[in-house]
């Protein structure tokens, strides 16, 4: 049986499709459930606290849920969207869109259940604080959201760019590094940035003068465990716009691939590691603002070693594209 | 319990609701009629997609740790379903803008983000202000 470029970009465009929707579900499911799992602890401590846990789970939920509707949208364009097919590297294009969006919904639907897990147990231990609670939250899992949408933007750009002039040999791997760069590197940042706004929320519920510090002190965490979901957008940036010369050669095209799995993959320690360090710091700001800034000091110092691993990763892809 | 998360469904479902008639109109008499409808249609399902969440609440909160995630895959596996029915008619229909079908799906978290933004700021303003 022989296939043509058409039937070839139906099969990537399943395949894609399929990827993005299985990927994406996993990190909300597991996002949603831990967020569930905490209510029931929360509302075992005191059931009458029962109506403003139910109301906070469902809002963090709600918002908890974006990058998986990302992924949905992406999958619902693949299935049903009519390609033109000038380029067999759409075939490729197609596949890398819908596997970088599934990929960089994970982290983020973890990370988005983390803080809606802690305010609906912080609401339990210090119910007046329940507004400024839900409030710290769902900026926490709205920033969670970041990565993903980074994921989204790389993979709208790989379906919609024109692709007939460029060489099929090696762009076929610039197009799919692309994808696995910036959707594993999401994954990192995404499960970090919820670790540090669950301390957050603790620090807030344990802590009510501490607030204002607590939510600072999560954005700023937040911010750097992010970077490494930017490296990754970056590579796939370079990956994507770069131009390459035709060549018939394998390895040129394995060094393009090379450099997004590089970037892709390295990107996930860090930015856990880094989400591990600021949940950290957070907790013990909160508990003793005093030492604020020598705890913020020491965290900036841990987290800028945490993230020398995912500079390591991007120094390779940059070796991977520009010297090999 | 049950009534605590109905009234926030009847609060945010209301508000976005009204914000994408709005926009629908607005968009509407611009000329711009599949911005508007695609709009409206996907506010309509987001606010749906919210009250099953909602109502599907319980069934989750009466599980443990795991078999929540089990559920919460279950019930996120059947709200995708929901929430592809206006995405696949406006990729089927001319007369519905995709787009704006996809910024309709995410009206409720928009809505929800804005409320609590706004509270917050509010609250700021409220401290700043000189007293006596």
């Amino acid at each position: 049986m022989e296939l043509d470029v058409q039937t070839w970009l139906k099969i990537a465009a399943f395949s894609g499709g399929g990827l993005a929707i299985g990927f994406g579900a996993i990190g909300a499911a597991i996002g949603e459930g831990h967020t569930a799992a905490k209510a029931n602890h929360a509302i075992s401590r005191n059931p009458e606290m029962a109506g403003d846990v139910f109301k906070s789970m469902l809002v963090g939920q709600a918002v908890a849920e974006s990058a998986a509707i990302f992924s949905l949208v992406i999958a619902l364009i693949l299935l049903f969207s009519e390609f033109s097919a000038t380029s067999f590297i759409m075939v490729w294009a197609v596949f890398s869109a819908g596997l970088c969006t599934g990929l960089g919904a994970i982290g983020s639907g973890i990370g988005a259940g983390y803080p809606a897990g802690a305010a609906c147990e912080g609401m339990v231990r210090q119910p007046e604080m329940s507004n400024r609670l839900t409030t710290n939250m769902l900026i926490g899992s709205a920033v969670c959201q970041t990565p993903s949408v980074f994921a989204l933007v790389v993979s709208f750009i790989l379906i919609y760019t024109d692709y007939s002039t460029k060489p099929m040999w090696p762009m076929w791997a610039a197009v799919l590094g692309a994808g696995l760069s910036a959707g594993l590197s999401a994954i990192g940042a995404g499960i970090g940035s919820g670790l540090v706004a669950q301390s957050s929320c603790e620090g807030i519920s344990r802590q009510p003068k501490a607030t204002a510090i607590a939510t600072n002190s999560m954005l700023l965490g937040q911010a750097i465990t992010q970077t490494t979901a930017i490296y990754g957008l970056l590579i796939s940036f370079i990956l994507l716009f770069k131009n390459y010369p035709a060549s018939d050669a394998i390895a040129p095209a394995m060094a393009l691939l090379g450099a997004g799995l590089c970037m892709g993959i390295g990107g996930i320690g860090p930015g856990i590691g880094e989400g591990i360090t600021a949940q950290s710091a957070v907790t013990w700001i909160v508990r003793n603002r005093e030492s604020a800034g020598e705890i913020t000091r020491t965290m900036l110092v841990g987290m800028a070693v945490s993230e020398s691993t995912g500079i390591y990763s991007m120094v390779i892809a940059l070796i991977l594209l520009f010297v090999v | 319990m049950i009534d605590a998360t109905r009234k926030i469904q009847k609060k945010y479902g209301s508000q976005a609701i009204f914000i994408a008639i709005v926009a629908a109109i607005a968009a509407i008499l611009a000329g711009a009629r599949p911005i508007g409808k695609g709009l409206l249609l996907g506010t309509i399902f987001s606010v749906v997609n919210f009250v099953v969440m909602a109502e599907s609440l319980p069934l989750r909160m009466r599980q443990n740790g795991k078999k929540s995630v089990f559920f919460s895959f279950g019930g996120i596996c059947m709200r995708y379903v929901l929430i592809s029915i206006p995405l696949v008619l406006a990729l089927k229909s001319e007369k519905f803008n995709f787009y704006a079908t996809v910024a309709g799906i995410f009206m409720i978290q928009a809505v929800i983000l804005i409320n609590r933004l706004m509270e917050l700021m509010h609250v700021k303003r409220s401290n700043i202000r000189p007293t006596g």
